[in-house]
């Protein structure tokens, strides 16, 4: 056999080892529910529920920030994140976060967060109109 | 009905659309013009190649054109256009308005059709009989770039965003607006409302961020002209030829993008909050695909140049290249990774367009490829194994790979629109990154060692293990020593090797470079650019594995059972109130007061390392971070760092009560009315001369009791009394001086407190006991958390310096290597 076609016999077998491991990292996006069932971390995609409390106290603990979700199946539940408050948290539109289920909280690793105001601009007019009042 | 606008100017804008769509027209032009051109087969007729150039001038007229009329609207602050009124503001410096430019999609796509042009310039130069069929394609190309600024609607389908949109056509002002809705008058002079822009992005706002973009389109452009010399070598037959040219230009490409990504993680160090320089951000990954591939690529050309093996490998390699660019614009700007990217725009509507832009270019290679499949230049025999050429391909094979994962899992979105599947990007993606791409990098920093050893097409096998050898005891043994030193050998054992490796190949390319030193000047650019590189590898290995957060929260006390449950605890942030000192590794850091610049508000952290046995303070410094209360982000931060020769002490703001988004306009000034709420209730303490009062942070000593003449601007008759207690307050080795005071007027008693903001405390001389020869002070202290505080997060990056140094010294070698094959070249 050639030197080149075992080289390629060798490039073929890495890159499906690639697709395998990236295969077998990967999460999946998934629901308070399927969370509930699995051991494992995986993404959910929700929104904040705006009505219940936000909890950051920095003097008692700079890395607690508690709050509640509510995911694309409408289910609820209270999320833990281990750190800061993300920055404008209250104006996010929707929240991708991974993490898994302790208990009755989630606990997130990360936060992915979406404002409106960065993106549509419905929003912007609002404070668009607050200039006008002050000139009038 | 037309409305007539009071106050606008719509001269620019039109002017700017003239010249877009004139870009557009004269690209198309001279792409058709430059195709005819080549396939002429009367070689006296120079029309269409005149034809061509007119086409390629008038379009880098119009280029330039679109640039100075965005900047005019920017730089005059028209906010009747949507661009400025998105991306600028009044305030912003001039320097930043350079960065406006490319805050949006449509102006990082003119900066990339501007790049293009200027290549253009160059090859119409230069290029020779390579003009023709090289500049069919690069006007190829701008075409598609200019097609993506039109904004000009067909068939009810728009195609591309115009910078010169106006702002009440974007946002439709009057629908979305009721007052501007009910009232024509209003509506007819909405400009007098619009009194100042959105404002670039805090983020953005970085002198890095000046310079970086044009830096790393440059690159991205002129991965075009590779991939147009390979399309022309293809289609003109001229398989053997095309390759020299497209070297240099393929140095040069490799060379720009390089020093582009790492100026983007230069500038994420130093402006942004995520701590580090490098986080797999798809946006980033989006950057480095195509890079990898040209550098992969560019060893296969030198191959096919030294030895006519690989070939096709060469020329699949460039062409890839640059479909990759494309692939990654589609990526970052199609809004396609919306759920696993911060950074990444937002679809402009342009979803299509981005996808027909690679889908031609790709369609355009696989058939050219096809068709010459046959014809193209093949070697019957293998490569020796012991070979420069075998093992240059074998790396450059490997980088291909390398950037097949990072496709891969990048693309996770568009595997799932593609498939309607719902699989989600790794959950801890950086630790997987790490790890694929450190083993794809184990073998590429080895083979840029041992393969210095070898020669084109044959080598002495015995002469070649044992320095092979030999350098690789030294090479393992200065390894044990660094990862002894710096602590990276707690780390997964394929870093380990990494470094190995890469010191393995920084040794042998001093070897060859001080061969280069000796005469064999040739040599010297790639040793020095592979020397560069290693420092890389050395340098980002070191900083980011043993980086190390000193801003520990080891307290402890204040965790509730919540959160002691969770098992991932980073702990990462601290609380820091003002003059309140806090230990952290052998800092003592003491965040001592905030000064501001607007719109920036810094806070001053000091750093003070005192001696343990000395009590004696042998290192002081403050550091700076600062956030700016932005009216459309919120509070958004930037850290600062402290640079050290061998380690970076990095510091960033999290978190604080100092202050907030919404009162950018007025920080401090009404207070007394909410006093009362600000305080925990106060305590009476009597006090005689010489007694003190105790607090959380200090104690207050009365020092005597004087009598006060005048007390601002009250009048004091002659049988009033004012007496002031004279306090000495001493907090955190810092004395403040307090005088509240009593005063009997009229026959009516009255007191005026004294406050030390700093401490949060305040005093009332409340009264006087003669018969005792007593006073009675009243205390108020703020409770804890209406204190100022910052909460902070501290890294030590160590040994980062290698990284930027090895940066400088690869692009030196690449410059070195442009130069020499610069000279080989002959072009006809």
């Amino acid at each position: 056999m050639k030197k080149s076609s075992i080289f390629g016999l060798v490039v073929i077998a890495i890159a499906i080892a690639v697709i395998i491991s990236v295969y077998s990292n990967s999460s999946t996006y998934g629901t308070f529910n399927d969370a509930k069932q699995t051991n494992g971390e995986l993404h959910i995609v929700g929104h904040l529920d705006k009505k219940k409390e936000l909890f950051y106290d920095a003097t008692k603990n700079a890395n607690y920030f508690s709050f509640y979700m509510t995911d694309n199946k409408g289910a609820e539940c209270k999320i833990v994140f281990p750190g800061t408050k993300p920055q404008d948290f209250e104006r996010s539109e929707q929240i991708v976060l991974t993490g898994q289920m302790l208990g009755k909280e989630f606990h997130a690793s990360s936060i992915l967060m979406k404002c409106p105001s960065k993106y549509t601009n419905d929003k912007v007019e609002t404070t668009e109109f607050k200039a006008k009042q002050a000139s009038i | 009905m037309n409305i007539a606008f009071n106050g606008e100017h719509l001269l620019p804008g039109h002017l700017g659309q003239f010249f877009i769509v004139l870009a557009f027209g004269s690209a198309l032009l001279s792409c058709i013009s430059y195709y005819f051109a080549t396939t002429s087969t009367d070689k006296f007729d120079k029309s269409w190649h005149n034809l061509g150039r007119i086409g390629f001038y008038a379009n880098t007229v119009s280029v330039v054109g679109i640039g100075v009329c965005l900047f005019y609207i920017i730089f005059n602050h028209l906010f009747e256009y949507y661009y400025a009124w998105e991306h600028s503001s009044r305030a912003l410096p001039v320097y930043y308005i350079v960065s406006c430019f490319w805050e949006g999609q449509e102006g990082s796509f003119w900066l990339w059709a501007f790049w293009q042009a200027v290549l253009g310039n160059i090859l119409v130069w230069r290029a020779k009989s390579w003009e023709k069929p090289v500049m069919t394609v690069l006007m190829l190309a701008q075409t598609l770039l200019a097609s993506m600024l039109l904004g000009v609607e067909i068939f009810g389908y728009r195609i591309g965003t115009s910078p010169f949109i106006l702002l009440r056509e974007a946002l439709n002002l009057k629908e979305s607006t009721p007052i501007f809705n009910s009232n024509p008058e209003y509506y007819k002079n909405y400009l007098k409302y619009v009194t100042d822009g959105n404002g670039l992005n805090p983020l953005l706002q970085n002198y890095w961020m000046v310079i970086h973009p044009p830096t790393l389109f440059l690159g991205f452009a002129s991965m075009v002209v590779p991939f147009s010399y390979a399309i022309a070598g293809l289609w003109q037959k001229r398989y053997k030829e095309w390759i020299q040219p497209a070297i240099s230009y393929s140095l040069f490409a490799v060379m720009v993008l390089g020093t582009g990504i790492i100026m983007g993680s230069f500038w994420a160090y130093e402006s942004l909050t995520f701590g580090g320089f490098w986080a797999w951000d798809p946006v980033e990954n989006a950057s480095l695909i195509p890079w990898l591939v040209l550098v992969g690529a560019l060893h296969v050309m030198i191959v096919y140049k030294n030895t006519g093996h690989s070939y096709i490998t060469a020329t699949i390699l460039v062409l890839t290249s640059f479909i990759l660019v494309l692939y990654a614009s589609f990526l970052t700007r199609s809004g396609i990774l919306g759920d696993s990217s911060v950074h990444a725009f937002t679809d402009a509507g342009m979803f299509w367009h981005l996808v027909a832009d690679v889908v031609l270019f790709l369609i355009l290679s696989i058939s050219l490829l096809a068709i010459r499949w046959k014809e193209l230049p093949t070697t019957t025999k293998d490569e020796e194994t012991y070979s420069r050429e075998f093992w240059m391909f074998v790396g450059a094979i490997f980088l291909a790979l390398s950037c097949f994962h990072l496709v891969i899992v990048t693309s996770i979105p568009v595997w799932n629109a593609m498939f309607g599947t719902k699989i989600a990007p790794p959950t801890d993606p950086i630790r997987h990154y790490n790890i694929i791409q450190a083993s794809f990098a184990v073998v590429i920093t080895f083979l840029t060692g041992f393969t210095q050893f070898m020669k084109y097409k044959k080598t002495d096998v015995t002469r070649f293990f044992i320095t092979t050898l030999i350098y690789l005891v030294f090479a393992a043994l200065i390894t044990a020593l660094v990862i002894y030193v710096t602590g990276v050998y707690k780390l997964h054992l394929v870093f380990i090797l990494i470094m190995v490796g890469a010191i393995y190949s920084i040794l042998a390319n001093a070897k060859i470079f001080a061969e280069a030193l000796k005469g064999k000047v040739k040599l010297a650019g790639s040793a020095v650019a592979h020397i560069g590189f290693g420092l890389i590898m050395v340098g980002a290995l070191i900083s980011a594995g043993t980086s190390k957060v000193i801003s520990q929260n080891t307290t402890g006390e204040q965790y509730n059972a919540d959160f002691v449950a969770a098992k991932n605890d980073p702990r990462e942030n601290i609380l820091m109130y003002k003059n309140t000192p806090v230990k952290m590794g052998k800092y003592t850091v003491t965040y001592i007061g905030d000064s501001v610049s607007a719109p920036n508000h810094y806070f001053k952290v000091d750093y003070k390392v005192i001696d343990t046995v000395t009590g004696k303070t042998t290192e002081e410094f403050v550091l700076r971070p600062n956030s700016q209360a932005n009216r459309k982000m919120g509070l958004v931060s930037s850290p600062d760092t402290k640079h050290y020769l061998f380690s970076d002490l990095y510091t960033h703001v999290n978190m604080t009560n100092v202050l907030t988004a919404d009162d950018d306009a007025q920080a401090a000034g009404h207070d007394e009315a909410d006093d009362a709420t600000k305080y925990d209730p106060p305590v009476v303490y009597t006090l005689a001369i010489g007694d003190t009062i105790p607090f959380r942070e200090g104690y207050a000593l009365l020092k005597s009791v004087s009598k006060v003449d005048h007390i601002q601007n009250i009048p004091l008759a002659s049988d009033d009394v004012a007496i002031g207690a004279n306090l000495q307050v001493v907090s955190h080795g810092k004395t403040y001086d307090a005088q509240p005071i009593y005063i009997i007027k009229n026959g009516g008693v009255y007191d005026f407190p004294h406050k030390i903001d700093e401490l949060g405390l305040k005093f009332r001389f409340s009264k006087v006991i003669p018969a005792k020869n007593k006073f009675e002070i009243t205390f108020f202290q703020q409770p804890e958390s209406q204190r100022k505080y910052i909460v902070m997060r501290a890294i030590q990056f160590p040994y980062i310096n290698f990284l930027w140094s090895g940066t400088i010294i690869m692009v030196i070698g690449i410059l070195l290597s442009i130069f020499r094959r610069n000279k080989e070249l002959k072009t006809v």
